[in-house]
């Protein structure tokens, strides 16, 4: 299959991968973060930004401007560009489409869940949620008393219903952590992802499946410094891994049995990729790791672009977008709190 | 206020005058005290301010360290991270106590944190992402919250000791002003009154002793007179007493 895509993708898809390619070219490049650091208001910050593909997003924002508010409004343009092309596909790109949203949609239904756990108001909790994320039936789940009847009747009907069966009994859902819960899910969704992908084929399939197991092995590798010193036993920890990706299996186990940031350090030696990212911090600091992750996975976001044909610029799309919703944010945090000086710290320039 | 002129009203007898005496004592022992309870408190209350000043300043780096930890947190655990964390909060794992505080004289309350044992539900936080980041912006607020705690402690003795300063030299000054110069007038006016009574007592006495001057000296005229009548009356009679009996010796009898 690999190499004939070039006859009969342009049928389906020619279509969105232009406009993505547009979007895409509409993202901010090295020059406009720039000028963007150099700002001293927040005003001024919405200037630079007129002059992108987020102006008409905050041309109406009244005058004194709040971080939060630029944020909403460029995570709000995301979800246009998603619902349009999500609007324009068909099958399978739909899916594909849809899956990437899973995640968000993970985070949105734990969320609701533990604010009705905690007795708080549906209606707040739903404007809490990440629009990426939402879908129909959301505000049901606020009904149910307990996670039992939770899985019953509500997320029966949603895409995530399979990866609360696959993964959890019911009498798992009511004692876990919510934590925990979420990264089980999470994993039962990259699995289910991957899966996806692989039947897809062709340059799709290499591409995302690269990409998928990126993300995993860098979960995997996150779970394991944020769980030292925590009561997550090594099973447990051993259970949120998932079953895919350069590390796996015998780079969990190795991740499984660390107990100290630099026993991991040790443990990804042997994953030349992994080692490259660790060899840029020096010994003992880890505060710097999640950003070295970002930039390596914009990296290998960014050279998706590079082919044609397949869905994996879509992805690479959206994240993209993420990731420069979170620099603007970076940005303007640092803007208005007069921390000038951190600036360089968060921002991860993507061309 | 009527100024100096008032004075109590009180009979003016002696007894009166040592219980008042006595009062006037009370309020100048009582208006010492109470000026040096008043220099006490107004020292603590210029400590306190400057704690107080030292505090805030100390506040705004900390809160702009943990606003600036928060941007971190939501940079790498996502921007929900701030509804994600609400959410899942159950009860307060740092608590504050208020205690009572006896300074110089004057009950401040004073407040302390203390954290409820055994809370690791949120250690798990951002498993996947930012977890690090989370916890250096609990750690970060946690530092936060003290401070203002102990700002809150300070604000509030700052309060408390401006009412007491000013209760009490509310009552030094009225003891200095109103009270003393009322006693004292009191006493005066016993004292006045007093005088008054020995000098018309004396005045009495020195009249009663004219007049019994007076009397005795009509008595003795009286007796003058009565005298001189006598001895007239006396000279007539005499005369017929010396013919009867006059210049006649009796012989002896002899037998």
């Amino acid at each position: 299959m690999y190499g004939f895509e070039a006859l009969n993708f342009n049928v389906d898809g020619g279509y969105l991968e232009a406009i993505v390619r547009g979007y895409k070219a509409g993202l901010l490049t090295t020059a406009d973060y720039n000028n963007l650091c150099q700002c001293e208001h927040l005003d001024d910050i919405k200037m630079h930004l007129g002059a992108s593909d987020y102006a008409p997003y905050l041309a109406n924002e009244p005058s004194p401007l709040h971080t939060s508010a630029i944020v909403e409004k460029c995570t709000q343009k995301l979800v246009d560009d998603y619902n349009h092309m999500l609007s324009q596909a068909t099958e399978p790109l739909s899916t594909f489409l849809e899956y990437i949203t899973y995640g968000h949609m993970i985070d949105n239904v734990v969320l609701i869940v533990t604010g009705s756990l905690h007795e708080r108001d549906v209606h707040e909790l739903l404007e809490k949620c990440h629009p990426l994320g939402m879908f129909d039936s959301i505000a049901t789940l606020a009904v149910a008393q307990n996670m039992r009847e939770l899985y019953r009747l509500v997320l029966v009907d949603t895409p995530l219903a399979p990866y609360f069966s696959e993964c959890i009994t019911s009498e798992d859902l009511d004692e876990m952590n919510i934590e925990v819960m979420r990264n089980t899910l999470y994993k039962a969704y990259l699995e289910d992802f991957y899966r996806f992908c692989k039947k897809l084929g062709g340059a799709t399939s290499t591409i995302m499946c690269d990409l998928l197991a990126f993300e995993a092995d860098r979960r995997a590798i996150n779970i394991t410094i944020n769980s030292i010193g925590t009561e997550l036993t090594r099973d447990d920890r051993k259970k949120l891994y998932s079953n895919f990706g350069i590390l796996y299996p015998y780079g969990h186990d190795e991740l499984s049995v660390c107990e100290d940031f630099d026993q991991v350090r040790g443990a990804m030696e042997k994953y030349p990729a992994y080692q490259g990212i660790f060899a840029k911090l020096s010994f003992g600091e880890s505060q710097m790791l999640d950003k070295a992750f970002y930039e390596e996975e914009v990296k290998r976001l960014t050279l998706t672009f590079e082919q044609q044909f397949h869905y994996a610029v879509f992805f690479a799309y959206m994240r993209l977008g993420e990731q420069e919703v979170r620099n603007l944010m970076w940005i303007s945090e640092c803007v208005a709190q007069q921390q000038k000086s951190r600036i360089h710290d968060g921002v991860v320039m993507i061309f | 206020m009527s100024g100096s002129g008032q004075r109590l009203n009180v009979v003016p007898t002696i007894t009166t005058m040592g219980v008042v005496k006595a009062r006037l004592v009370g309020a100048t022992k009582g208006h010492q005290l109470l000026k040096k309870k008043s220099d006490a408190l107004t020292m603590q209350f210029r400590q306190i301010l400057k704690k107080i000043v030292q505090a805030k300043e100390e506040m705004g780096e900390i809160m702009k360290a943990s606003a600036f930890a928060l941007t971190e947190a939501k940079y790498t655990a996502g921007d929900n991270i701030k509804y994600i964390v609400f959410e899942n909060v159950d009860t307060a794992i740092i608590k504050v106590r208020a205690r009572q505080e006896n300074v110089a004289g004057v009950k401040l309350p004073k407040f302390e944190h203390f954290s409820e044992a055994g809370e690791t539900k949120n250690d798990l936080t951002g498993l996947a992402r930012g977890g690090q980041q989370i916890q250096l912006c609990k750690s970060a607020f946690v530092k936060a919250v003290e401070i203002l705690v102990e700002l809150a402690s300070l604000q509030t003795s700052f309060l408390t000791l401006d009412e007491a300063i000013k209760t009490t030299n509310r009552r030094v000054n009225a003891l200095e002003n109103v009270v003393k110069p009322r006693l004292e007038n009191t006493i005066q006016y016993i004292k006045g009154e007093l005088d008054e009574l020995e000098r018309e007592e004396f005045f009495r006495l020195k009249k009663v002793q004219a007049y019994k001057k007076k009397e005795v000296e009509k008595q003795i005229a009286k007796n003058k007179l009565l005298l001189e009548e006598e001895s007239r009356k006396d000279a007539g009679h005499k005369v017929d007493r010396d013919g009867i009996i006059g210049e006649q010796e009796d012989e002896d009898i002899l037998f």
